[in-house]
């Protein structure tokens, strides 16, 4: 595999090294040496705690800019769901869409559909699947990746469906290369993300197959400008524009609606990494067998609560819930297009997803035993508080970085008292120049 | 011949205390993984350590489990101070449970623990003296040497 990719930088210059990205990571994938924070790239899923939790703001996502957006000669905004319930009460999907084609978008997709779809191909899927249950969604990029590294003899639950943005990018892009006659090769199908992990997911997806969209844009990056445009008033020409959208569209960015043909004593909706690590174990013990689907969202409530996302949780919760409850249902042109595109699309994962080698799981067997042994010797000189001045997020890891070659033991201040010298110097003298 | 030991470890369980079960085989699994073994292998050891461990927790007042790891397979033997089992061959059909009401309202022996055990299993052993405590033996062989 090449070299791992993640959904965010880490800029050395901003980073004061206070630690609280390595404190919030659940994979404890990120070390502070010498006052400044890097990553562990194997261990890192991509959630973005990080990121939400930094107070110098050293953290960013990876999206693209509109400035390199103007590379592709037709763009399609493909939206999450949870886009549309960012704004007031009374700005309808419609208008939002319009703005999107005010800003520069080609085409905006008409994305329920591709949510239809993959919603009946997993119905379908978990009935003829002959085991292990539960399966557990993909669509979250960070549930994916969470498993491939902590729970690796679960990888083949994850279910063999592809996720609704891919399928959408696939068919926008042979839908107007034929109607409009533009080579597929210049239609770029942008994804409007609530979460940092969907960029990743485009740029290096899980399963190693190259991605059908071309990018993302964070529902951050772009929200002042929707918003300003709403407010301002639409031009003519993009204002008579008609989108149709359905209130199936907005299942899909909410817990407990992603598929609701499934029957809810067999399936099981969550949300919150910490909930879902919890299920997980026990999962692995080999409980929840009479769950048929987990579906799995890293952000607490969902998508709608993505780290990308502007508007509080509830409010958008409350507003996704309000789309829903007034779009038109189950309109018949809507109803004819997902059988149409069901009969003659593939919607299985291109390839099968795989753990992920992690370094320190390399080598013999022998090896990895006289590691493991090594950093148990080593954690019994440590104090078990978890301060963190060494760089490693708790004394565990700690030992096992050292014994691993990762660390020197000495890094412990108490170990090595006349490390306080060296800190003081990195946090306190520098906050005096401040 | 046996295979070098080269790792053992092991963990106390305590009968009758459902708060904590599944605590053992969830630090043994931890301990495996971080041993890089394969998901596939992992799974089952998993699965026998579980099922190991909530036998002793519903019928017994203590217990030990032992994980031994070689460079060609993983033994799990489960010691527990109970019952006993009267007639093995019966304990091994599944479906077949002494389990109370109660147990079985928390979701447990549904008599499909040893079996399933057995199922996941290489080589597997039960040893039992009624009145005294029960021994299960499990292993699972590793994938040869690349």
């Amino acid at each position: 595999m090449s070299e791992l990719k993640h959904g965010f930088r880490i800029n050395t210059e901003m980073c004061q090294g206070r630690m609280h990205c390595m404190r919030a990571c659940p994979t404890r994938a990120i070390r502070v040496k010498n006052g400044k924070a890097h990553l562990i790239s194997e261990l890192c899923i991509d959630c973005g705690l990080c990121l939400t939790v930094c107070p110098t703001g050293a953290i960013a996502a990876t999206t693209l800019t509109f400035a390199e957006l103007d590379r592709f000669k037709f763009k399609v905004a493909v939206a999450s769901p949870a886009l549309f319930a960012q704004f007031g009460m009374s700005d309808t999907p419609e208008s939002v869409g319009r703005a999107l084609l005010e800003l520069g978008f080609d085409a905006v997709w008409e994305y329920s559909v591709d949510i239809e779809l993959i919603d009946r191909a997993i119905a379908a899927c978990v009935k003829k699947w002959p085991g292990p249950f539960p399966l557990i969604s993909n669509s979250c990029p960070v549930v994916v990746r969470l498993v491939q590294v902590a729970y690796p003899s679960m990888v083949e639950q994850l279910i063999p469906v592809d996720a609704p943005r891919e399928i959408a990018a696939r068919e926008l892009k042979r839908r107007y290369s034929q109607e409009l006659g533009i080579a597929a090769e210049d239609i770029a199908a942008i994804y409007i993300t609530p979460c940092l992990a969907k960029t990743i997911s485009i740029l290096q997806p899980a399963e190693e197959e190259k991605s059908h969209l071309d990018g993302a844009v964070g529902i951050s990056q772009i929200y002042n400008d929707i918003l300003y445009k709403l407010r301002t008033g639409l031009t003519r020409e993009n204002a008579s524009r008609k989108f149709s959208f359905s209130g199936e569209m907005f299942h899909w960015g909410a817990p407990e609606g992603e598929f609701p043909s499934l029957s809810r004593e067999h399936y099981l909706p969550l949300t919150g990494l910490t909930d879902i690590i919890k299920v997980f174990d026990d999962i692995e013990k080999g409980k929840l067998r009479n769950i048929e689907f987990l579906e799995c969202h890293a952000c607490q409530g969902g998508c709608v609560g993505g780290n990308l996302t502007v508007e509080n949780l509830y409010v958008a919760r409350s507003k996704n819930l309000r789309l829903v409850a007034n779009m038109p249902r189950s309109v018949s042109k809507f109803e004819e297009e997902v059988q149409r595109r069901y009969a003659i699309e593939d919607f299985s994962l291109r390839r099968s997803l795989k753990p992920r080698k992690i370094e320190g799981e390399t080598g013999d067997l022998r090896g990895r035993v006289l590691r493991r042994k090594k950093a148990e010797e080593l954690l019994k000189a440590l104090p078990m508080l978890n301060c963190g001045l060494c760089g490693a997020p708790t004394c565990k890891s700690h030992a096992e970085d050292v014994a691993a070659s990762r660390a020197e033991i000495g890094d412990c201040i108490f170990l090595s008292p006349d490390r306080i010298v060296h800190l003081r110097a990195l946090y306190l003298d520098h906050q005096d120049t401040k | 011949m046996t295979a070098m030991e080269l790792l053992r470890e092991c963990y106390e369980i305590q009968g009758k205390n459902f708060d904590k079960a599944g605590e053992v085989s969830g630090e043994i699994k931890v301990v495996l993984r971080d041993l890089g073994i394969d998901a596939a292998h992992l799974r089952r050891l998993v699965i026998v350590a579980f099922e190991a461990e909530m036998n002793v927790v519903m019928y017994a007042q203590r217990g030990t489990m032992t994980l031994i790891v070689t460079e060609e397979d993983i033994n799990l033997e489960t010691t527990d101070e109970g019952p006993g089992i009267p007639d093995i061959e019966l304990a091994l059909q599944e479906g077949y449970s002494t389990a109370s009401d109660e147990m079985r309202e928390m979701g447990f022996g549904f008599g499909m623990g040893l079996p399933n055990m057995k199922k996941n299993s290489d080589e597997f052993r039960i040893e039992s003296n009624v009145g005294k405590g029960t021994s299960v033996f499990s292993k699972i062989r590793l994938p040869a040497h690349e």
